[in-house]
């Protein structure tokens, strides 16, 4: 008996065959394939990860890394794998802008995700809209990007500076007077921010003592707090934000402004307060997420998943901010099974975040009207020290839900244009 | 107002105090070597977060007086491997190599000790201020100010009176002579360097204790030492001191009429005074051409 060579058992015409039917077979079962070597769907993120928002910004894509993880573990997004591309806007609007045409048109991104900076979330906001492209601004809370520079593809998750006024200027009359001071910072972000208080304060009978524009990257601050300080305000609204804020409060604590006035302000973030010592954690606040919200179900989950990763500290606002920004995506175009920006749009007007999503007592969704989320204000006081964790630094005396902090739709200037 | 405007010019003074420190240091390094140095804040930041991480073991004392010099080896050490090979060439190759310098400083900052800012903690007793109505005048404020003083002080005393400041000085007028009359030239400009550099991280140090300490504190800062040079007269020590002391005064004022402006009065400063005395206010002409 002989042995079959390989030239027996594999002749040339045999070999044809089987390189015929394997392409036949390409064509035939396309499915198979296809899901093999699907293209992903890439979410763009552009957000500062060197700069003054650097902390921030890099919280933020922190989230939204756990929120790909998690997508992708659950079949992607319409079946498809999901990936984050992000770019470092190094806060400069230019720079931003620059990554989020680079990010649309040679990365081809489907959706994009930015920037803790209110100036460049509206800049990019207009390039989205110019590629009809659908948009979460995750970060930057000036008004009119949900306000009268609305679009139809541009959605917001943190809160718009007239919400984070209105959810503290209540209790600041009432507990702490009625003259108030404010230390503003000399961008979009500031000024929308100090025109919502004295709304508030005109509403509520209140007088503003005065206001310091302060330049943006301002260090010193004591010129200003003389000044302050020499109109006797019963309250000094501290407005400035990331670094700025932490070398206002320092410096107001060693002055011992903090014995003469109330200390308060509008946006308070875990970032700032874990870069202060502790004697100069103070003041009356308003987060947008904290950890530490016990019986709320799948926070602990979250912050445990966050710890994980994060060297075991806590997520802060910003990690939440960066975790359903890039969540939204997911859950819409699954449940419309569609990629596509208009729909997606249309069906993300009043879209209600699930549990394992909004991670806060009150209910939490899109408003159909101006796009923005309504989502709830923790507001509180800073602790020098936490009693059960050092990181829990903020008492959270309220949640106050988002449709209560917010104006209504008619009051915002928002006007949508939808594309024909 | 009076009261105001009083309080305000005491503060430009103490703004202005440390501005000058930050200053001298660049000062000198320009003055000797022809080198703009950009990554000034670099080693400002560098200086702050050695304080930062040294604190627990030796104390806010400890740290004051370790920080710097070691802040100051860093510099020699890149002074010897990518400065020294530039000297001779035109200063724009210093600029660019310090400019990209302090880039690197930065993001090395943050990779190290993270992108969010660090809690620095003073002395309780220097944490307060002197008294009500001078409220703006803390313990730790005042012992800026000491500090810069005794500063100026013993640097007034190395430039003057010893061997090493006499040599400076000579350099700075004429570095070839001073090379052919057989002083070492590579080990002058390497100490004069250290010297600079141990000013920025002492300023790093005493910043952490009253601004936040992040990897983009030392550019806020830089400016102003900058236009402090400028606006004194480039190649003059006692320019650079008044520069410092004015432009603090002039920010200060400004912040009481007109605060969004108060960062760009400097700006001005420095533009009047090379409009109507392009050496600066004590500068020599034909310096650093």
């Amino acid at each position: 008996m002989t042995t079959p060579t390989f030239s027996d058992k594999f002749d040339r015409r045999t070999i044809i065959k089987g390189a015929a039917a394997a392409g036949v077979l390409q064509v035939a079962s396309p499915f198979i394939i296809k899901a093999r070597g699907e293209t992903p769907i890439r979410i763009g993120m552009v957000d500062p990860l060197t700069g003054n928002f650097a902390a921030t910004g890099q919280n933020e894509v922190a989230g939204a890394k756990l929120a790909i993880e998690q997508i992708n573990s659950k079949g992607g997004i319409i079946g498809r794998p999901t990936e984050l591309l992000v770019e470092d806007s190094a806060s400069d609007v230019g720079i931003g802008v620059q990554k989020a045409r680079k990010l649309i048109d040679r990365d081809q991104v489907t959706f994009l995700i930015g920037d803790v900076n209110s100036a460049i979330a509206q800049a990019l906001a207009q390039i989205t809209n110019e590629k009809r492209m659908l948009h979460i601004v995750s970060g930057g809370h000036t008004d009119p990007i949900t306000g009268k520079d609305c679009k139809w593809n541009v959605y917001r998750v943190c809160n718009t500076t007239r919400m984070e006024c209105n959810s503290v200027a209540d209790i600041l009359f009432k507990k702490y007077g009625k003259k108030w001071h404010f230390i503003t910072p000399d961008y979009a972000f500031g000024h929308t921010l100090q025109q919502g208080f004295e709304i508030n304060l005109k509403r509520l009978g209140g007088t503003m003592t005065g206001n310091e524009l302060t330049p943006l990257g301002t260090t010193d601050y004591s010129a200003y707090l003389i000044k302050a300080r020499a109109t006797s305000p019963d309250v000094l609204i501290v407005l400035p934000q990331g670094d700025a804020m932490v070398n206002c409060l320092k410096q107001i604590v060693q002055f011992g402004l903090h014995k003469q006035m109330a200390i308060a302000g509008a946006q308070q973030e875990l970032e700032s307060l874990e870069a202060l010592p502790p004697e100069a954690r103070i003041g009356i606040w308003m987060f947008e997420w904290y950890w530490k919200q016990p019986g709320v179900p799948h926070v602990q989950e979250f912050v445990a998943e966050i710890r994980k990763r994060n060297g075991g500290k806590v997520p802060t606002a910003r990690h939440w901010f960066g975790y359903t920004s890039a969540m939204t995506f997911a859950l819409v175009a699954n449940r419309e099974k569609t990629i596509d920006s208009v729909k997606l749009a249309q069906a993300l007007g009043d879209f209600e975040l699930p549990a394992e999503v909004k991670l806060q007592p009150n209910k939490c969704y899109y408003r159909k009207g101006d796009h923005q989320l309504m989502t709830s204000a923790f507001v509180g006081e800073a602790q020098s020290s936490g009693k059960d964790d050092p990181e829990d630094l903020y008492r959270v005396d309220q949640v106050i839900a988002g449709d209560t902090t917010s104006p209504p739709v008619s009051e915002t200037g928002c006007t949508l244009q939808w594309p024909t | 107002m009076t009261q105001l405007l009083l309080f305000n010019i005491t503060n430009g003074l103490i703004i202005g105090a440390f501005y000058v420190l930050m200053a001298l240091g660049l000062s000198l390094i320009l003055n000797l070597s022809n080198v703009i140095n950009f990554a000034h804040g670099g080693f400002l930041v560098v200086g702050g977060y050695i304080a930062y991480t040294i604190t627990p073991y030796v104390g806010f004392w400890g740290a004051l007086l370790i920080a710097p010099p070691l802040t100051a080896a860093i510099g020699l050490a890149v002074e010897r491997v990518l400065i020294r090979p530039l000297y001779g060439r035109d200063p724009l190759y210093s600029l660019l190599l310090t400019f990209g310098l302090a880039f690197i400083i930065e993001d090395g900052t943050r990779f190290i000790w993270g992108a969010q800012g660090k809690p620095v903690t003073i002395p309780t007793f220097l944490g307060q201020p002197l008294s009500y109505d001078f409220f703006f005048i803390t313990g730790y404020r005042l012992f800026m100010v000491i500090v810069v003083v005794i500063t100026v002080a013993l640097l007034f005393v190395l430039l003057r009176y010893t061997r090493l400041g006499i040599r400076i000085r000579a350099g700075t007028l004429d570095l070839e002579t001073v090379s052919a009359l057989g002083v070492n030239v590579r080990m002058l400009r390497s100490l004069n360097f250290a010297v600079g550099i141990f000013l920025a991280g002492l300023s790093g140090v005493l910043a952490a204790g009253q601004l936040g300490l992040e990897p983009t504190m030392g550019t806020g800062l830089l400016m102003p030492s900058f236009i402090a040079i400028i606006v004194g007269g480039v190649g003059s020590l006692p320019g650079t001191l008044l520069g410092g002391l004015l432009i603090g005064v002039a920010s200060g004022m400004t912040a009481v009429f007109f605060p969004a402006a108060s960062e760009a009065i400097m700006y001005v400063l420095m533009a009047v005074v090379l409009l109507i005395r392009p050496r600066g206010l004590l500068g020599e002409e034909g310096m650093l051409t």
